[in-house]
């Protein structure tokens, strides 16, 4: 919300303070401020210029050469303007001057071989409007040498407030001086209201009549008559354009300030065409199509709050007039509209029809419904005053159930147990008054208050304490010099994946975050992914169903970047429904926590001391066998098992804790990479970690260290090609008895001299015991009976 | 005997001073000094002298062996610190690469938060993304058709469902299932719909924080932020606390801290929202909010990770180039 500060003084005297501590103050109140833009140092150097001279520019057909003064010193200048000419009273931004349309800054310049030394200003380049049809020409009344801010009256400074949800009381310049002049402790005044002149009454030129009370509880109207519709007086436009308005006639205009005054919307009827001069405040009904005064036909909702006349509707309540009984050049009487409608009903309306007004905003917040006459009044004295009419006497006040403020009971003791520090009972009392609390009654203990109507927020003690903290000040908190903890057992639910995470980083991954919102078409190659119903582009319209794409995104725009060699992990939660179904409860849906690791590019890149290799299957079951083993204890049991026809995977193994699979991983198929625009291997592991979590049964136990010897054997065997290497060990195991402790594969060798269709295998074997030395011929006779076994189970033969 | 002990030091003491390299002084060590070099047979020769004779001779004997030994040490010790031009070692190789992994960064911010709480005795509580409207509005006070579920952009599923829009659903998750006194931070990721540039995206982080208990109050937040701050900035940190507004938290606080860029105007950056919790909220989880009080904290991971690097584009964090990864 822009606040004006010229307009500010109006109602407070801040004469004697720097614009640094106003905006510190509000800040410091709860007025958050966001930005702050100050007119005279915006037209720092920009002064009233005349032009002396105008010649043809030497060079150029359309260009002139001036000499403008600024009433002390000549200057030349080249100019473009269709419109400029000697005796013109310009806007000359000198050298140094920023010109605000484009923030350039005005040097000493050779145009077309022409010295130029300043520029005469249109009014865009000015920031004043669109307009760049021409120089800005002013009238005789300008000094020439004044600074252009001060002559224009820009010298303002405009303050950008950003008001949080609850402040309605501060949607208004009236609003925001009060509570400076309460963080202040400043006095504040209301403008003045003269007592009607005129002897007709307004309920004698129109009435009112509410049918729904709950959605309007009040409802003000005050009629003007014979006024002219013309253009506002240079202070009021003034004032609308400082916040950013734009001026339109005298009524519209003044209903606008006296909004931005005190923050209730109004809105003026021309009373001619309000049929049988009636205002009904109903229900749209089966009325449904409503043109807006944009000229915009809108759709109604039947239970949306409608202000009609005697035959039809003439305004969406709280939102928006309608064009049928709009205020035109041509309307002589005119009915203002103040009134109180319930916010959630306004809100609703607004949110359906996708309209949000000045109105609007106000009455969601919630509007004091205290103000609605004086709203009324000061709007109609304005307008009579500007527009040559007669305000009628009194006003038409609809009002069937008067609103009664909030009361609240404040316990001293109470504001001590929250804030934890001691404010002067004195200095509370003093900060209530300031706010306009009233206080009805005042004991020993407590206060009962009654809260003003422009606090819509304020309902509860807590709610008290706040003002009071707030206007106290924040800073004025002590800060505590300790803090006790608790000798509580404490829980680190995040502890098992800041594990998997370290485990990761030790491994030589790069963590990465990726986006968990989806484009349609990747999502759908996942089952059941579940629909963002609002989603801000079609890029993000499903939650992810598996980390998988946005790894690949990642690597995708890596590779773009020339980084081809990539060891990628994210650990992060997916989403997708249970069954086709909508989701009703957290039974529909599942959400569990994954890790995905991916390895692409080389493993070992080129340097001096080796050759570069691809990264390929088995470092991937290499480090997918590091994390089980460094995750699960001894007892856990992970059993790898090969996949076929997977959609994604060229080939893949799951691997099992049970009868669950708790990871999958493999060779990504190079169409599905296709889709990601990745032309080089991909391999990738996906964990489930909420799965593997349930499987975490603590660490090991100590294992005594083996105090006798290991005996190892090594063998080579030639065997058929196609022979699967765990099916060898399991024939190893099979054939050698409880002396074999491990079995370790360490050569595959192919070639030529084997034959066609063979390769060989060495292994080697360690045997021992815990509780002996084993004897030589007792290795030999195990040793034996397995390469036996082998022999026989695949025709292989021993080498060598 | 002493004779011969001399004569043996000499020829020991000439063979060295004769341009040795290293190969020929391991051969003087192994002839003079070696197990069964001289000395060694000296020694033999010393064991079957008279006993009159013997402490003489021994003295004798130990202290030229002593001095031999150390002659030696100290010319093998020249020899190694003298690179051998035959075997040339290239220091300015670089060494063989030993890849390490880096987490993101705004991990490693997140663990940086974590721990300045766990140290002031905090739980750390996660909880689900997919959040009920229920959860993660109406049990935190925000009505419905109220102005205030205009502050946060909200991704919907249906009318039920939502992406939470903040962790604090998570505290009304521990509020329901643990009684007091709770003290926990509940970090994780927030979904806002709001238009992807440089200083937002749909997506970011946030640590929640909460303190129930029978005397919590709100000069105790502040005491607490201030010690967070002062952790994560220094102990010079120049901070404020100004009122705002959340639906959750009665009274409501932002805090700021200052922000001075070498060479450039400082300002000041909103850190976190906090406040004490709303009694609404404590009733609703049905905890007696006259003799429970509490308050409740939220930061935004992403902003403290810009200020802290001078990160300026938050797409940057979720890019994922190696080239930033591999930066922290």
């Amino acid at each position: 919300m822009k606040v004006s500060l010229n307009w500010l003084k109006d109602y407070i005297n801040l004469d004697d303070v720097s614009v640094e501590k106003i905006t510190d103050k509000l800040t410091i109140a709860g007025l958050e401020v966001d930005d702050v833009v100050d007119g005279s140092k915006i037209y720092e150097n920009f002064v009233i210029g005349y032009v002396k001279e105008k010649d043809k520019h030497p060079n150029a057909d359309k260009l002139s050469l001036c000499l403008v003064t600024d009433g002390t010193d000549d200057y030349k200048v080249v100019c473009g303007a269709p419109n400029v000419e000697a005796g013109q009273k310009v806007v000359f931004a000198k050298v140094g001057a920023v010109i605000p349309k484009g923030e350039f800054k005005i040097t000493k310049a050779k145009i077309r071989g022409e010295e130029s030394v300043g520029m005469i200003c249109a009014e865009d380049e000015l920031g004043l409007s669109d307009d760049h049809s021409g120089i800005m020409v002013l009238d005789d009344s300008y000094n020439v040498g004044d600074n252009f801010a001060d002559a224009m009256k820009l010298n303002d400074v405009i303050i950008d407030v950003d008001l949080t949800p609850n402040r309605a009381d501060a949607m208004s310049h009236i609003g925001v001086a009060r509570d400076l002049a309460a963080i202040m402790n400043k006095q504040f005044k209301y403008p003045e209201i003269k007592p009607d002149e005129a002897e007709t009454t307004s309920a004698q030129l129109a009435s009112v009549e509410i049918e729904n009370s709950v959605n309007c509880p009040r409802y003000v109207g005050k009629v003007v008559t014979g006024i002219t519709v013309k253009e506002s007086p240079e202070w009021l436009k003034n004032k609308l354009i400082a916040i950013g308005l734009r001026p339109i006639n005298n009524v519209v205009d003044v209903t606008n300030f006296v909004m931005h005054e005190i923050g209730q919307p109004l809105h003026a009827f021309d009373l001619d065409k309000l049929a049988d001069k009636k205002i009904i405040v109903k229900d749209a009904g089966s009325d449904t199509k409503f043109v807006t005064l944009d000229s915009k036909e809108r759709t109604l909702n039947p239970a949306d709050l409608m202000i009609c006349d005697g035959k039809k509707q003439v305004a969406i309540a709280g939102v928006m007039g309608g064009e049928n009984s709009e205020v035109t050049n041509d309307s002589k009487n005119i009915l203002i509209e103040s009134a109180y409608f319930n916010p959630s009903a306004v809100r609703k309306t607004a949110k359906l029809l996708g309209l949000s007004t000045d109105a609007s905003y106000r009455f969601e917040r919630g509007v004091d419904y205290n103000k609605t006459k004086w709203a009324a009044k000061r709007a109609a004295q304005l307008i009579a005053e500007l527009a040559e009419g007669t305000a009628a006497k009194g006003e038409i006040d609809a009002y069937p159930a008067p609103i009664e403020n909030n009361k609240v009971m404040l316990r001293f003791p109470r504001v001590d147990k929250i804030l934890g520090y001691k404010i002067e009972k004195a200095l509370m009392l003093d900060i209530l008054k300031r706010l306009e609390f009233e206080i009805v009654n005042e004991t020993e203990s407590d206060l009962e208050l009654l809260v003003p109507s422009t606090r819509p927020d304020v309902l509860r003690e807590v709610d008290v304490i706040e003002e009071i903290a707030r206007i106290h000040g924040y800073d004025n908190i002590p800060v505590v010099e300790k803090i006790t903890v608790s000798l509580d057992e404490k829980i680190d639910q995040s502890k098992f994946t800041n594990d998997v995470r370290e485990l990761l980083i030790s491994l030589g991954f790069n963590e990465i975050i990726t986006n968990s919102l989806l484009n349609t078409e990747t999502a759908q190659k996942f089952s059941n992914p579940i629909k963002v119903l609002n989603p801000s582009s079609v890029e993000m319209a499903f939650t992810r169903p598996s980390l998988l794409p946005g790894m690949l995104n990642t690597i995708s725009k890596n590779i773009k970047v020339k980084e081809t060699d990539l060891q990628l992990f994210e650990i992060g939660h997916v989403f997708s429904k249970n069954s086709e179904s909508e989701i009703k409860s957290f039974d529909d849906f599942s959400e569990t926590e994954h890790l995905l690791i991916a390895i692409t590019g080389n493993a070992e890149d080129k340097q001096w001391y080796r050759d570069n290799r691809k990264s390929d299957i088995y470092d991937l079951e290499g480090f997918a066998n590091s994390i089980f083993k460094k995750l699960f204890s001894n007892n856990v049991v992970v059993k790898s098992v090969k996949q076929n026809n997977d959609p994604i995977f060229e080939y893949s193994l799951v691997k099992k804790v049970k009868k669950s699979i708790v990871a999958s991983g493999g060779k990504i198929k190079s169409d599905f990479l296709n889709g990601f625009e990745i032309k080089q291997d991909v391999f990738i592991f996906d964990f489930n970690l909420s799965l593997m979590n349930e499987y975490i049964s603590g660490r090991n136990k100590f294992t005594e260290l083996l105090k006798y010897p290991k005996v190892i054997r090594d063998f080579a065997f030639v065997l058929d090609k196609n022979i699967e290497v765990d099916s060898v060990e399991k024939s190893i195991v099979k054939g050698s008895s409880k002396l074999l402790k491990n079995i370790k594969l360490f050569d595959i060798f192919e070639g030529e001299s084997l034959g066609e269709g063979k390769k060989s295998l060495a292994f080697q074997l360690e045997y021992f015991d815990y509780t002996r030395t084993l004897k030589e011929e007792e290795v030999d006779k195990d040793f034996w009976s397995a390469i036996e076994t082998v022999k026989k189970t695949f025709n292989a033969q021993l080498r060598g | 005997m002493l004779e011969k002990i001399n004569q043996t030091v000499k020829n020991f003491e000439s063979d060295i001073s004769n341009g040795v390299n290293k190969d020929k002084l391991e051969e003087i060590r192994v002839k003079y000094l070696g197990r069964k070099g001289l000395f060694t047979r000296l020694f033999e020769e010393f064991k079957v002298l008279p006993k009159d004779e013997k402490p003489k001779v021994g003295k004798h004997l130990n202290e030229q062996r002593t001095k031999c030994q150390n002659k030696f040490d100290e010319l093998i010790s020249e020899y190694d610190q003298v690179s051998d031009s035959d075997d040339f070692i290239d220091l300015t190789l670089p060494g063989r690469k030993k890849e390490l992994g880096t987490k993101h960064i705004l991990t490693q911010t997140l663990e940086e938060i974590k721990n300045v709480f766990k140290g002031l005795g905090f739980s750390v509580y996660e909880g689900p993304e997919l959040e009920s409207d229920y959860n993660n509005f109406e049990m935190l006070n925000f009505p419905a058709d109220h102005p205030a579920r205009d502050m946060q952009d909200t991704f919907f599923i249906n009318n039920e469902f939502v992406l939470r829009t903040h962790t604090s659903p998570v505290q009304v998750r521990l509020m329901q299932n643990k009684k007091p006194p709770l003290r926990a931070i509940m970090p994780g990721k927030v979904y806002r719909n709001e238009a992807i540039s440089a200083k937002s995206y749909c997506l970011f982080h946030q640590v929640e924080g909460l303190f129930v208990d029978t005397d919590v109050t709100f000069a105790e937040l502040k005491g607490t932020l201030v010690y967070f701050a002062k952790q994560f900035y220094g102990n010079d940190v120049k901070y404020r606390f100004r009122p705002s507004f959340f639906p959750f938290t009665e009274p409501s606080a932002e805090v700021d801290i200052w922000w001075q860029p070498k060479g450039k105007e400082g300002k000041w950056l909103e850190i976190l929202g906090c406040g004490m919790v709303d009694p609404n909220v404590l009733e609703n989880v049905g905890i007696d909010s006259e003799k429970y009080t509490g308050y409740a904290f939220g930061m935004g991971v992403e902003r403290i990770a810009m200020l802290k690097y001078g990160i300026n584009d938050i797409r940057l964090f979720f890019d994922n180039d190696k080239r930033f990864l591999e930066q922290f």
